[in-house]
């Protein structure tokens, strides 16, 4: 099945247009800047996007890109930049409490074992002991971790920490799950296996997710949209509508449809990857000069 | 990352030896001080009590765990460190979380605390006599500022090498400040927090008792000094023995305290 | 403005770099006046604590009648003295330890242990054996800084990386190559800390064994003008010494950024 593309003219209007109806998320024309030793930086670039309930945007680009920003501006840890994020229409004021993040380092908690890892949310909420508890295991076994309570961090492996992670960000039941680069540490094939896990829990919870991401396997094989952006500064390059079937299993990447949607998103990638990595080399090379 | 690496024999007997080689040593090398010790001693080579037979030491240490004074002597010094503790402690511990939590802070303060820091605190003795008298007033204000200083910079540093993520996460979910300080930044520090507060135990004991040796009619510092001045070395090793005794098993508490979730701990 | 700039110019005063220094010196000078203040008034005893424009004023009768210059030499010629001796014995302490495993393990722990005693104690033990004399003040700073830098020296070179050990086997080198040439360039900054550790552990001894037992250069002064009741003076050599301690501290800073350019 031939991959859907809208061209790069039309992709702001008709990215808000066709969702802002019943968009649950709506980032809106975004530029941050950044002030650095080299001069002013523009990290993202009018970005605008939207997110329908229930559906899994994923965001790719180059390192560099400003996902990381795009990422914290929507979490509602960065400010002090222009345009706005709406969530269900309500203007974001810090972190918003429909908003789940996961991150892309370490984040469990080396002191609490699994099991308050994932009640950690729940504990800040308030809730009273038995029902934190009860919730949160429910949540343990969501992400196949159940007999693993009582466990420490450094117990488990990278995988299963990042499952931990996961479980925490879901225990607050968030209506937008935001991700960023979650399996970034992890071995393919762990990734992949743990993408399976992802598509099922999705699935299953009907969760709107937003997944920002460089690694394009794990775009198409999670995404019912792509969104592709350009190298610094970050703008929307494009945007690519999946359509492969639902429900999806890891499975679905040896097939043919997949393959032409990777090489696609490559291809746009692809250039603004290069002029990344000539940005990096060049900068290396004058801070060595420096005296 | 460095560690102190710890290598390891194998944990059976090699070679059917009788004793595990680093036991034999270890007597071995006890075995040596003690008779060097004992033939310096008796050989009078040093001026007269300098080195007292090991025997009279012994008999000096029975003598003093036997004598009630002793104990009131030993109950002052305590109760001395443990107020110096709390005070230097509590306020070290409210500096360093200031000053590891605002960049701007730690640059305008912070250089004051890590060059006072390195500064023989006795020195102060004087000024503390004047504002706290001779008692154990004095005494406890010495424990006080050589406690404060190592806890203050240690949380400072913990503070900032905090994962950064951690912080992220607390405040993806809006926990409020109390909850951060409780549930997140604190349990983070918990590795520099217990090291500072061992540091600082060290040169609290170092700081009480030689305020002690200076001017003071009780403690065990007071003790040190009363032995010296009437000549009785044997009394004096004893007390120094107690001394160092107390301070290592402190310090070594204090570290299993710390490193009791090291299985834990990533 | 948008947000994004005002962000900008907010986040420029902040950063500025001198900024947070002004503030501190700042700060210090307004306490320091407010002291002064204080004590004129009479909510300060002035007897106790004497007025920081005496203090200042005390500082030039203090250098010229107290001989510091000749004193801060004395100091600083123990302080020297000890340095050296605990870096020949330190360092080579912890070579030892590292290359004699069987002693290592029989060891470490005693080592451990002595680091964490308060050696300072046994001044008067040390006074019995070595006499009042600059020796004693030199054996006590020698004995306190011990212990941390055969530590760390030990640290160091026992947390080399696998792979650099293995880098000089694929070269055939000899053990002594091997020693010189990558175990002890990859520890030295481990080394370094212990040395700094070592050296801070030996002057606070030393500075507080002459305030002790009244001999030596600067700490005998601090003694002696508090025995003297000359408070002003007092005060006066107390701010001498902090700003010996932090010049000490600051070469030896420069020191070490200058023998470790890039760390």
């Amino acid at each position: 099945m031939a991959a859907v593309t809208v061209p790069l003219e039309r992709v702001d209007a008709g990215a808000t247009k066709a969702a802002s109806a019943n968009a649950i998320l709506v980032v809106d024309d975004i530029v941050k800047r950044f002030e650095t030793p080299d001069g002013v930086l523009t990290a993202v670039d009018h970005v605008s996007l939207s997110v329908a309930p229930g559906e899994f945007l994923g965001v790719i680009g180059p390192s560099g890109c400003g996902k990381s920003t795009l990422f914290n501006v929507i979490g509602g840890l960065l400010d002090g930049y222009d345009g706005s994020v709406k969530v269900a229409g309500e203007r974001l004021r810090g972190p918003h409490p429909s908003i789940g993040m996961i991150f892309q380092e370490e984040s469990t908690f080396p002191w609490r074992n699994v099991l308050d890892n994932v009640a950690f949310p729940l504990e800040i909420a308030g809730l009273p002991k038995a029902e934190r508890y009860d919730r949160a295991r429910h949540f343990v076994k969501l992400v196949g971790l159940d007999g693993f309570e009582r466990r420490y961090p450094a117990e488990l492996s990278g995988g299963m920490r990042q499952r931990v992670s996961m479980a925490r960000t879901l225990a607050a039941q968030p209506k937008i799950l935001l991700m960023d680069e979650p399996f970034a540490a992890l071995d393919e094939q762990t990734r992949l296996l743990l993408g399976d896990k992802v598509l099922q829990i999705q699935q299953q919870l009907k969760q709107t997710t937003l997944l920002i991401t460089h690694n394009i396997t794990e775009a198409v094989q999670l995404s019912d949209r792509i969104l592709v952006m350009t190298y610094r500064p970050g703008k929307v390059k494009r945007m690519v509508e999946v359509n492969l079937p639902r429900p999806r299993t890891s499975e679905i990447v040896s097939s043919e449809a997949f393959g032409r949607y990777v090489a696609q998103i490559w291809g746009d990638l692809r250039e603004e990857a290069s002029r990344g990595l000539e940005d990096e080399e060049g900068r290396k090379l004058r801070e060595g000069e420096k005296p | 990352m460095a560690e102190t690496g710890r290598l390891s024999l194998p944990a059976t007997r090699p070679l059917g030896l009788p004793l595990h080689p680093v036991t034999a040593l270890r007597i071995a090398i006890v075995v040596a001080v003690v008779v060097i010790w004992e033939a310096v001693s008796a050989s009078g080579l040093l001026y007269r009590d300098v080195v007292p037979s090991l025997v009279a030491i012994a008999r000096a240490l029975y003598t003093t765990l036997s004598d009630p004074t002793f104990y009131f002597h030993l109950y002052t010094t305590f109760y001395e460190i443990g107020i110096a503790m709390v005070i230097g402690g509590l306020s070290g511990l409210a500096v360093g979380i200031l000053l590891g939590g605002s960049k701007f802070m730690a640059r305008a303060y912070e250089a004051y605390l890590y060059y006072l820091g390195p500064c023989p605190k006795i020195i102060f003795f004087p000024i503390m006599i004047m504002w706290f008298g001779v008692g154990p007033g004095s005494k406890v204000a010495m424990g006080a500022i050589s406690c404060f200083f190592p806890v203050a910079l240690n949380v400072a540093g913990g503070m900032r090498e905090i994962d950064n993520v951690l912080i992220r996460v607390g405040r993806s979910f809006r926990a409020n400040t109390w909850q951060m300080v409780t549930k997140i930044y604190l349990p983070a520090m918990r590795h520099p927090v217990i090291n500072g507060v061992r540091l600082g135990l060290g040169v609290a004991l170092i700081g009480t008792l030689l305020a002690e040796t200076k001017l003071s009619n009780r403690g065990i510092g007071f003790l040190v000094i009363q032995a010296y001045s009437i000549f009785n070395m044997p009394q004096m090793y004893a007390l120094l023995i107690i001394l160092f005794v107390i301070a290592i098993g402190a310090n070594s508490l204090i570290g299993r305290v710390g490193g009791l979730d090291q299985i834990k701990h990533s | 403005m948008s947000a994004a700039a005002t962000t900008l110019a907010g986040s420029k005063l902040a950063g500025n770099k001198y900024a947070p220094m002004a503030l501190g010196l700042l700060s210090l000078v307004v306490l320091i006046a407010l002291i002064e203040g204080l004590i004129r008034l009479g909510v300060i005893n002035r007897f106790i604590v004497p007025m920081p424009s005496d203090i200042i004023a005390a500082f030039p009768r203090v250098i010229a009648e107290e001989q510091v210059l000749h004193r801060f030499l004395l100091t600083a010629g123990e302080s020297f003295a000890a340095c050296i001796l605990v870096t020949i014995f330190g360092v080579g302490g912890g070579v030892l330890l590292y290359r004699y495993h069987l002693l290592r393990l029989a060891t470490e722990t005693w080592v451990a242990a002595i680091a964490a005693a308060p050696l300072v104690l046994m001044y008067p033990l040390y006074l019995v054996i070595f006499g009042r004399s600059a020796l004693t003040i030199v054996m006590m700073g020698f004995s306190a800084g011990l212990a941390p830098i055969i530590l760390k020296t030990l640290e160091g070179l026992s947390g080399t990386r696998r792979v650099l050990i293995n880098v000089g086997k694929s070269f055939n080198l000899t053990p002594g190559q091997q020693f010189w040439k990558i175990l002890f360039p990859a520890a030295l900054p481990t080394i370094f800390v212990g040395l700094r550790l070592g050296l801070i552990f030996a002057l606070i001894n030393i500075v507080g064994v002459e305030f002790l037992i009244n001999f030596g250069g600067l700490g005998q002064l601090i003694n002696e003008l508090a025995e003297r009741y000359d408070l002003p003076g007092t005060y006066a050599a107390i701010c001498f010494v902090i700003l010996v301690s932090v010049c000490v501290f600051i070469i030896m800073e420069r020191l070490e950024r200058w023998l470790r350019p890039v760390d």
